[in-house]
C-alpha cells in the first residue's frame, strides 16, 4: 500500500508532515477538561473556606455525581446509545471497596460467604477505589461483549436488564452482600479533597477516550454508522472500548459515594440514581463532556436552592416555605422547559473552550 | 485477474428482489459507471459489495478474495472504500478528524502515523479548501465541500477501489463539474480504481470509461460509455421502450 502513497507527487514534499496529528488535537482540546477541573476546584475551595458541615457533604454529593455524569457521558456520549444500566456498575464498584475496607471482624459477622482472603483484606479506601474501578471495568467488559452487538432502543433496554440482574443478586446474595439491608462500617471519609481528584481524573479520562482513535471512531459511527463502518470502524469493539472505561469510572463513582455516606445497600444504586445522573447529562447536553459536569452542576444548585425553599426561608418576621414535594415538580417542569429551549441541552454538542484565536 | 468480481448477486427485501443475478467484474485501474433510472439496483449493489447490505446469493471476491457477506470494516480493510449516497460526512468531528477516521484501521500496521500524515497531506494537496479549514467542524461545509471531504476521508483508507454512490446528488452541476475534476485528476495520479453509480448516463458519457446500465435489478447494457451512450438502446433502457 505504500507504493501507492510514493506515487503521489506530494509524498517526498511532505515527510515534514511526521508528527502525528494526535498531539495537536490533544493541544487544541485539553483546555476544556482544564476550565471543567477549574469550575470543580472553584467550588471545592470555595466550600473548604465556608467550612459548613452540610454544605461540605453537599459538595460532596455533587462531585460523586460529576464522576457518574461524566462514566455515563463516556459511553452514551460518544456512542449515542442510551444505557440505563450504568449505575448498576456503581452499585459493584460500592460493594467491592465495601468488601476491602470494612473492618475483618464487622465483615465476618456480616457478610460471612466472602472468601477468606477477602474477609482478611483491609486496604485503604483509595486503593479499595481504585480495585473498585477495575472490577466494575471488568464486569462492564463481561456484559458489554454480549450487548454491543445490539443497536438502538435493543441496546438500550439490555442494559437496563443488566441494571435489574445486579441489583437482583445483590438484593439476594444475602452472605456476600448482606441482600437488602444495609452494609454498613465503610470508613466515611469526610475530607472533600478526594472527591475533587476523583472528578477530576474522571474528567481527564474522559476528555482522553474522546479523542483517542476508538473515541473518534465511535464518535463518528454515532454521527454516521454506515459511512464509519465503510471508512474501516468496528462498531461494536469501539462501543465495547468505550462501555468499559466508563463503567470502570462509574465503579469509582461507586466506590467514593460507599465512601461518602458509609453505608449501602443494592437499592441505593438502583432507578432513582438513574434517572438523576441521566436527566443531567441530558440537561447539560448529552454530546458533551462539558454538558455533563454543567448539567451537575447547575441541576445540583437547584436541587439545594428547592430544598431549602422547602424547608423554609426567614423573610423578616415570617418563614416563606413551599409545600412539600413542590421540589420535585419544580426540578420536573425546570427540566422540561431547559429541554423544549434546547433539545439537545445546554451545551448541545460543543465543549467549553477559550475564544478562538484563529484556526490552524 | 480482476480486482472486483461479482457472480450472480441476488439481493432481496423481504420478498421484493432489488437485484437479480448480477454479474460483472472491474480490472485495475479501470473506472466505471453504473448508471440507470430509480429502483434499478444500483446502490443496493454498490451496498451489498460494501458489506452493508446482505447479499441473497452470489459471490463477490476483491482481489482474489471472497468478501461475500464480512463485515463491513473487515471489506473496508480489505481495500474497497464506499462512499455512501447523501455524503455522510462525521459533523460532529472537524474536517482533520473525519480525515484520520480512514487511517485508523491500519493502526495495528507499523509506521501507520507517517502513512497517515503524508496521505494527510497528499488528500491536503488535491483538495487545499479542507486543510484551510481542518479544524472547523464538518457539518458546517457546504454540499460540495462535504463531497469532496467524503471522497478526501475514502482516500485515507488508502484503497485499491472507490466506490462512490451518486457523487452529483444534490449539487450544483458546477459544482459536481469540480468534484469529477478532482477525481479525473486523483485517477491520473494515483492509478485509482473507480466505480461511480450514477442516475444519468450523461455524465459517464463526458467522462469516458465504461458504463453498466442498469433497470429492474438487472443489468442491461455494458460497455463503452461514449458508444452505449449515443445508441437509442440507452433510451430504451431508461424509459423501457420495447424494440419491435
Amino acid at each position: 500500500m505504500s507504493a501507492v502513497v510514493s506515487e503521489t507527487p506530494l509524498a517526498g514534499v511532505v515527510k515534514a508532515a511526521k508528527k502525528p496529528a494526535r498531539f495537536s488535537l490533544a493541544r487544541r482540546t485539553i483546555i476544556t477538561p482544564i476550565l471543567l477541573s477549574l469550575l470543580l476546584i472553584a467550588i471545592t475551595l470555595i466550600t473548604v473556606m465556608t467550612g459548613s458541615r452540610p454544605f461540605n457533604q453537599t459538595v460532596i454529593d455533587v462531585l460523586v455525581r460529576v464522576i457518574f455524569v461524566v462514566g455515563l457521558y463516556i459511553f452514551i456520549g460518544n456512542s449515542g446509545v442510551l444505557s440505563f444500566g450504568h449505575v448498576g456498575f456503581a452499585c459493584l464498584g460500592a460493594y467491592a471497596t465495601a468488601w476491602l475496607t470494612i473492618n475483618p471482624i464487622m465483615k465476618s459477622s456480616a457478610l460471612p460467604g466472602l472468601p477468606e482472603w477477602l474477609l482478611q483484606t483491609r486496604l485503604p479506601y483509595w486503593e479499595a477505589a481504585v480495585l473498585a474501578a477495575l472490577f466494575a471495568g471488568v464486569a462492564a467488559l463481561i456484559f458489554g461483549r454480549v450487548l454491543m452487538r445490539l443497536s438502538g432502543i435493543a441496546a438500550s433496554i439490555a442494559t437496563f436488564a443488566v441494571l435489574a440482574m445486579i441489583n437482583t443478586i445483590y438484593s439476594n446474595w444475602d452472605s456476600v452482600t448482606g441482600g437488602t439491608s444495609s452494609v454498613v462500617g465503610i470508613p466515611i471519609i469526610r475530607t472533600i479533597w478526594p472527591y475533587l481528584i476523583g472528578a477530576v481524573v474522571a474528567i481527564f479520562i474522559a476528555w482522553a477516550h474522546a479523542i483517542s482513535r476508538s473515541g473518534l471512531a465511535l464518535r463518528a459511527a454515532r454521527d454516521e454508522p454506515i459511512a464509519a463502518s465503510a471508512s474501516g470502524v468496528d462498531i461494536p469493539k469501539e462501543r465495547l472500548v468505550a462501555f468499559v472505561v466508563s463503567g470502570a469510572v462509574m465503579g469509582l463513582g461507586g466506590a467514593l459515594m460507599a465512601h461518602s455516606i458509609g453505608v449501602v445497600t443494592p437499592d441505593t444504586f438502583y432507578l432513582s440514581l438513574t434517572f438523576t445522573t441521566l436527566s443531567m447529562l441530558v440537561v447539560g447536553g448529552m454530546g458533551s463532556l462539558s454538558g455533563g459536569v454543567i448539567g451537575v452542576v447547575l441541576l445540583s444548585a437547584l436541587i439545594q436552592a428547592l430544598r431549602w425553599l422547602e424547608a423554609g426561608v426567614p423573610i423578616g418576621e415570617s418563614t416563606f416555605a413551599m409545600p412539600k414535594g413542590l421540589q420535585e415538580i419544580a426540578l420536573g417542569i425546570i427540566m422540561i422547559v431547559i429541554l423544549a429551549l434546547r433539545p439537545s441541552g445546554l451545551m448541545g454538542n460543543r465543549e467549553v473552550t477559550l475564544p478562538r484565536r484563529n484556526r490552524g | 485477474m480482476s480486482l472486483l468480481a461479482l457472480s450472480d448477486i441476488t439481493i432481496r427485501y423481504s420478498r421484493l428482489t432489488a437485484v437479480r443475478d448480477v454479474s460483472f467484474s472491474m480490472a485495475e485501474g479501470e473506472i466505471l459507471f453504473i448508471t440507470g433510472p430509480n429502483g434499478a439496483g444500483k446502490s443496493s449493489l454498490l451496498r451489498a459489495i460494501a458489506g452493508v447490505t446482505p447479499v441473497a446469493g452470489g459471490r463477490i471476491d476483491l482481489a482474489g478474495q471472497e468478501i461475500t457477506s464480512q463485515a463491513p470494516e473487515n471489506i473496508a480493510r480489505l481495500g474497497f472504500s464506499m462512499v455512501p449516497e447523501g455524503r455522510e460526512v462525521f459533523g460532529s468531528l472537524t474536517i482533520e478528524e473525519n480525515l484520520l477516521i480512514g487511517t485508523g484501521m491500519h493502526a495495528n500496521n507499523r509506521g501507520w502515523r507517517t502513512r497517515a500524515a503524508s496521505e494527510l497531506e497528499a488528500v491536503y494537496a488535491t483538495f487545499p479548501m479542507l486543510k484551510e479549514r481542518r479544524n472547523g467542524q464538518a457539518g458546517l461545509l457546504s454540499g460540495g465541500q462535504q463531497q469532496m471531504l467524503v471522497i478526501g476521508r475514502a482516500l485515507m483508507t488508502n484503497p485499491k477501489l472507490i466506490a462512490i454512490d451518486e457523487p452529483s446528488l444534490g449539487l450544483a452541476p458546477n459544482i459536481t463539474d469540480q468534484v469529477y475534476e478532482r477525481l479525473i485528476v486523483l485517477r491520473a495520479q494515483r492509478g485509482l480504481t473507480l466505480l461511480i453509480v450514477e442516475q444519468s448516463s450523461a455524465r459517464a458519457m463526458m467522462v469516458g470509461g465504461r458504463m453498466i446500465l442498469m433497470r429492474g435489478g438487472q443489468i442491461v447494457l455494458d460497455g463503452d460509455a461514449r458508444t452505449l451512450g449515443n445508441g437509442e438502446a440507452i433510451q430504451a433502457a431508461y424509459f423501457g421502450y420495447e424494440d419491435h
